[in-house]
């Protein structure tokens, strides 16, 4: 190669074109988005920004690494089973993220997708992830018939983990503890906050299978003064505290959970096609500016 | 004659002279004013390259036993992972790279480092950079992007590191001596050049003037994806250029496949980034361009490979005696097989079964290990003697090291695409559970964490081996260490 200038302006023009190609132009397409109002109803908005509980809980789990396990992406149904799976009613689309800073929609799939995991939480639960709300509130809450001692409730969670038996079966002496003779009344119903927060503690507690890693540095073994904190963990068997002890989280797995269960993808947007739910009739009259984008 | 150089002789191409006393006295002062600059950069690699082994292979083990050390805050996980990617990327590679580099740099621009003191200062602030990075990381600061994990103020201090030792090359080009400009030194500058702009580009898109939404995966995944190549691969490529002539003592096969290979290399893998995102929530087109460059970084694959299977052509049997040359051309292999590997898993047909599996991991360490990695091992056994005035003192450590990163790398890269491959296949069955996916791939961690006993060895091996260096503990000899006697076989005309 003879000169310098031809290299130079070789190697720049490569990578400017690189740049411009796959950074700026795309940004240009898809990164000046607004949240989808419904035509019919002004107050039905989506994306809503986060809760502060979330936008904090979001940090928390970019820290601790989870997206290297999970991801946030529902891909369509005519290439992969996420739709299938039932971890989405609809392929993930550009818009529902305005608000994700960072964006964690992840490369790895050693757990399961996330990206709707606050939708499968029961209904009355769903408001936990509003700051304040008390995560231990959910067994009293159940609508179910008294029998609620039979484990994992079978409305969001049958299809996705058919072969979980009973979190509560195999250790049989622990029943004896007086700690968790609470416990004993009820499994957190999945997803629940207080389910989130027993998986997190101890996920071979909740799924034998489970290779997650627990998170116990994210919660605080202290002695129980008076009465069981209202937000205590639900243990039993080997991962119960011992007897006087209760297992609280901290503010940072709070923040956590409030930021799983506000992961929701379920309200339909115009520019993407609902596979599992025929669309509301709201959503008909696409406009053709948002059309455009990310159609397929 | 000068002992260091046999039996390599300098490259013929038209730049190269006739070694003659005057270039024998030239490369000894060139070689002297870089001993201490690369010997810092090489000292710092490697010692991160203990770090980052150690954290591997407690990220191997954890993955299948979860339990192992999970309740103490820093060492979950999801930070130990990211602390181990950043110290090989940044700590390892990097500096590896960049010391190879600068020797190289050095020689073919025939002048004397001028500076040195700006160097040091620069690998000392890199060094600097990694650690308060990784730190961070630890503390649970990551920015969770991947190969960006470093928070601003850490990344920040890399910059400022880099630029201080980027001015220096600049200082050097300028004083070069010859017109001609190498291929490796294409290669070479064209990674200064665009390391600075891809890491700039990408801290101000995600940190400083952050972009919205899905558009940060985008840059981040354009940033690692001209990591791997524009920096790393090309400092490698450029160095397998300067190294396999060099070792055999001939030129290269062709300047003008150099040419085309070096320049499609520039333009097609630069736009590869996007395929890691097939099928997520982006517009069709961004993935399929992606898709479109990587089929064709062929061309460039296809033409490097030619070329140096060429160049090498009829020396063959060089490879059982020069530690250089086989570390090298492992390498140069490498980097086309983890470039049909890429091809293959960026297909939508295949990218919808493996795209979220193991072999991801893979993929990444075929090409930052068993590509970049071992054609930085093969460059530090040349240039070390250089530097230290000694030769490797044991041939048979150098054996080892070979072997057991060489096994090891190999049953790595099976486990995890024989165990993606499964995993990706019964997470695809939505009649399985989820946790059959997850049960499926255990085995195969098993395998790979054996894997990673191999590759700490290797890795304990040359450190130790380099350190023996380092104190002047080498053979005074007047010939390199070769790997195996030479004299056993007809290649004696190559030791004059």
């Amino acid at each position: 190669m003879k000169g310098l200038a031809p290299l130079f302006i070789g190697l720049f023009a490569t990578f400017a074109f690189s740049w411009l190609g796959l950074t700026v132009i795309p940004n240009a397409q898809i990164g000046h988005l607004d949240p989808e109002t419904n035509p019919q109803d002004e107050n039905d908005m989506y994306p809503l920004p986060p809760s502060g509980m979330a936008e904090r809980g979001r940090h928390v789990y970019v820290s601790n690494g989870c997206m290297y396990c999970h991801s946030q992406q529902i891909r369509p149904d005519y290439i992969s089973a996420d739709i299938d799976r039932k971890w989405g009613e609809r392929r993930s689309a550009p818009r529902d993220y305005v608000f994700a800073r960072p964006v964690v929609l992840g490369k790895m799939r050693i757990g399961p997708d996330l990206s709707n995991i606050g939708k499968r939480a029961p209904a009355e639960d769903a408001n936990a992830a509003q700051p304040g709300a008390s995560p231990g509130a959910s067994p009293n809450a159940q609508p179910s018939p008294a029998g609620s001692t039979s484990s994992p409730p079978p409305a969001p969670n049958a299809p996705n983990k058919p072969a979980q038996p009973p979190p509560n079966q195999p250790p049989g002496p622990s029943q004896a503890t007086s700690a968790d003779t609470a416990a004993n009344s009820g499994e957190p119903p999945a997803y629940s906050a207080a389910w989130h927060h027993k998986h997190l503690y101890a996920p071979r507690s909740v799924d034998p299978d489970s290779i997650m890693p627990g998170f116990k540095f994210l919660y605080e073994k202290r002695r129980i003064s008076g009465e069981t904190s209202a937000d205590a963990v639900k243990l039993s068997g080997r991962d119960a505290p011992p007897e006087n002890f209760e297992v609280v989280p901290t503010y940072d797995a709070k923040c956590l959970v409030a930021f799983l269960m506000s992961l929701d993808q379920s309200h339909p947007l115009t520019e993407v096609k609902n596979t599992a739910a025929p669309a509301p009739a709201a959503a008909s009259p696409a406009p053709p500016a948002s059309a455009k984008e990310a159609k397929k | 004659m000068d002992a260091t150089e046999l039996p390599l002789k300098a490259p013929q191409n038209p730049n190269a002279v006739q070694a003659s006393d005057v270039d024998i006295v030239e490369r000894a002062l060139i070689d002297a004013s870089t001993r201490v600059p690369v010997l810092m950069f090489y000292t710092s690699a490697i010692v991160w390259l203990l770090l980052g082994t150690l954290l591997a292979w407690l990220v191997s083990f954890k993955a299948h036993s979860p339990d192992l050390l999970a309740n103490v805050s820093f060492l979950t996980w999801g930070r130990i992972r990211p602390a181990h990617m950043n110290i090989m990327v940044y700590g390892w590679a990097s500096m590896a790279a960049m010391g190879t580099a600068i020797w190289l740099m050095a020689r073919l621009c025939r002048t004397v480092l001028r500076h040195p003191v700006l160097i040091i200062t620069g690998a000392a602030f890199w060094n600097l950079g990694v650690l308060i990075g990784v730190g961070a990381i630890l503390a649970g600061e990551s920015t969770g992007f991947q190969w960006l994990e470093f928070p601003p103020y850490a990344a920040l201090i890399l910059f400022v590191a880099y630029s201080i030792i980027m001015s220096w090359a600049v200082l050097m080009f300028r004083f070069r001596r010859g017109e001609q400009i190498y291929i490796t030194q294409w290669y070479l500058i064209g990674a200064f050049l665009w390391f600075p702009w891809m890491y700039a580009a990408a801290q101000l898109m995600l940190f400083v003037v952050p972009v919205q939404g899905v558009m940060q995966a985008a840059v981040a995944w354009w940033f690692a994806n001209n990591l791997m190549f524009l920096w790393f691969g090309a400092i490698a490529l450029g160095t397998a250029y300067y190294m396999i002539p060099k070792v055999i003592g001939r030129p290269v096969y062709s300047y003008h496949l150099a040419t085309i290979g070096f320049w499609t290399y520039a333009i097609f893998s630069s736009w590869t980034g996007m395929q890691r995102l097939v099928d997520g929530p982006f517009p069709a087109w961004m993935v399929t361009a992606s898709i479109a460059a990587m089929i064709l970084t062929i061309i460039p694959v296809a033409t490097v490979g030619l070329n140096h299977h060429m160049t090498m052509l009829g020396n063959f049997q060089l490879l059982r005696y020069s530690p250089t040359l086989r570390f090298t051309v492992f390498g140069a292999m490498a980097y086309t097989v983890f470039s049909a590997l890429g091809i293959l898993i960026s297909l939508r047909s295949v990218a919808r079964f493996v795209n979220f599996t193991q072999v991801n991991v893979a993929y990444s360490h075929l090409g930052l290990y068993a590509f970049v990695s071992m054609i930085l091992f093969g460059s530090m056994y040349y240039i070390v003697p250089r530097l230290v005035g000694r030769e490797w003192r044991y041939a048979s450590l150098i054996k080892l090291h070979f072997w057991a990163a060489a096994y090891g790398i190999g049953l790595m890269t099976l486990m995890l695409l024989a165990g993606g491959w499964v995993e990706g296949a019964n997470m695809e069955n939505a009649q399985l559970p989820f946790t059959e996916s997850t049960l499926s791939i255990l085995p195969y961690l098993r395998g790979r964490s054996v894997a990673g006993v191999l590759m700490a060895a290797a890795h304990f091996i040359f450190a130790f081996h380099f350190g023996l260096m380092l104190f002047g503990l080498g053979r005074t000899a007047s010939v390199p260490t070769f790997l195996n006697p030479v004299e056993a076989e007809g290649s004696e005309e190559h030791i004059v």
